[in-house]
């Protein structure tokens, strides 16, 4: 309980606990969507928003979420009409973002410090005001997935029938992507850009693996995550660890637990 | 009026080859009617056609007296999909798939009606394959639609499920006054069921009894001139 007198680590787990619940509830809904791999694109294309925003001198938080946001619907309006395969758009926003990353870093000197802090995050270090916009964030998130969850669980299920049942795929698609866009800046901040997609797929992945339905997926997948943030934390506050790499290991220990489970009851 | 009305229907995926070739077709309310025709006759994308889903490359389609590029009222169709394609992890319970489309009420509904109660709380991917068509069946009427498409709603079925979903569509065309269009690669239960056979093979090749489609499907199939050469 003495982690919890400490006013920076009650920011870091309630930073971590919004963050991890967002997306992991989006990461059910990107994994059936065939869209898990738009958060590694994703992330990696914010630090190149994380890089503008340095050189601008403006709030990096909302340039890369526009940003992000911007690159992401891109992504989903260039490969909607199938004339660019999904996966080569996402590794071209993938490189794209690295690459005006390093050119900024080239550029403008003085910034490689905050640049290079980016890639692995660290949640303990999350200000007041980075927490307010954070609690902004999440609950658009949540408020999404409240008004929609029923067309996106059909849409998940078949395009063809969402579409007769007045589903507006392409719009759905889009508002999908943003929402993606937004949980993977808000995943930087608690655990950074190399590990920001970890946070959408892995609780998600587990919950597949075990659910009985499409709500205990969703639940089970933000409990996962919420499980792993809190033991993370804990676990670099008492043993010195990157916060981020405790986070993610937890995660991933907890997919190998329910595997294991899933291949031993089988 | 009819339920659906096709005029000289031309399409092609890529501007050369035509897919359909100036189908012409009427169906009427309550009608039952099969689609037959061999792998590539165009019968799936027929139906893509009357769903909206692609555009013709010339002529007409009007549903319920209404051409298809005004048509609005897409809950007075249900849709069975031939493939759908989910993640083989897809979770959602059959309760959670049918809530998706409509409400409590109307799912109890559809629940006593095709006799799936029991397995509401199961999950889709765990069904049997007859137990999904039926699932599939109710999506497709949750909004209570006048005309049903399924494309072949009995594929890969044992015989004992595949009447089951035939006894079905034909009490919906017959009692419940829906028209039901279907299509099917089992030709022994089209021509046993259906009120009319539609024979595909690009172009309409006979519309009309199961009486007077035997010569048609022969010939589509290649089945007369292929008994005519001595092949088993």
């Amino acid at each position: 309980m003495e982690l919890l007198s400490y006013d920076f680590v009650q920011r870091g787990i309630l930073t971590g606990l919004m963050v991890g619940v967002a997306s992991a509830i989006a990461g059910v809904f990107l994994i059936l969507r065939r869209m898990a791999f738009l958060g590694a694109g994703l992330s990696h294309a914010a630090f190149g928003g994380i890089a503008i925003s340095m050189l601008l001198g403006v709030d990096p938080f909302i340039l890369t979420a526009l940003f992000t946001l911007l690159v992401g619907n891109i992504v989903q309006l260039i490969t909607s009409n199938r004339r660019v395969p999904g996966d080569a758009a996402i590794a071209l926003v993938f490189s794209g973002g690295v690459a005006l990353a390093v050119l900024v870093l080239g550029v403008a000197k003085g910034f490689s410090e905050y640049l290079f802090g980016c890639l692995f995050g660290n949640i303990l270090m999350v200000t007041r005001s980075e927490l307010i916009l954070v609690s902004i964030s999440f609950f658009l998130v949540l408020l999404f997935f409240a008004i929609f969850y029923r067309k996106l669980v059909l849409l998940t299920f078949s395009e063809e029938i969402a579409k007769l049942r007045d589903v507006k795929i392409g719009l759905m698609n889009h508002m999908l992507v943003s929402v993606a866009s937004l949980v993977i800046v808000l995943s930087i901040k608690a655990v950074g850009i190399i590990l920001a997609s970890s946070m959408i797929v892995v609780p998600a992945l587990t919950a597949l693996l075990i659910a009985s339905s499409f709500r205990s997926a969703v639940v089970i997948s933000a409990l996962v995550s919420a499980f792993s943030v809190i033991l993370g934390i804990a676990l670099a506050f008492y043993y010195d660890l990157p916060p981020s790499g405790a986070i993610v290991g937890g995660m991933i220990a907890v997919f190998g637990a329910a595997f294991l489970k899933k291949v031993l009851s089988s | 009026m009819y339920v659906i009305e096709i005029e000289d229907l031309y399409f092609s995926y890529d501007g050369k080859v035509n897919v359909l070739e100036g189908v012409n077709l009427k169906i009427g309310k309550g009608e039952f009617v099969g689609i037959v025709g061999p792998n590539g006759a165009g019968k799936t994308t027929l139906f893509k056609i009357i769903l909206g889903f692609l555009k013709p490359t010339a002529g007409k389609v009007r549903l319920f007296g209404k051409e298809i590029r005004y048509f609005k009222e897409w809950h007075r169709i249900g849709y069975v999909p031939q493939r759908l394609g989910v993640e083989q992890n897809f979770p959602a319970t059959v309760e959670e798939l049918l809530g998706s489309v409509t409400t409590e009420e109307r799912i109890r509904e559809i629940a006593s009606y095709l006799h799936i109660d029991l397995f509401m709380n199961r999950q889709f991917l765990k069904l049997s394959g007859g137990q999904q068509q039926l699932v599939l069946l109710g999506m497709a009427l949750a909004s209570d639609p006048e005309l049903l498409l399924l494309d072949e709603p009995t594929a890969g079925l044992d015989l004992h499920s595949q009447m089951h979903i035939t006894e079905i569509l034909r009490d919906l065309s017959a009692n419940e006054g829906k028209t039901v269009v279907m299509i099917s690669h089992d030709i022994g239960m089209v021509m046993k069921n259906v009120d009319r056979v539609v024979c595909l093979n690009r172009y309409v090749c006979y519309f009309g009894d199961p009486e007077g489609a035997v010569e048609p499907i022969e010939d589509i199939f290649g089945i007369g001139r292929s008994l005519k050469d001595g092949a088993p």
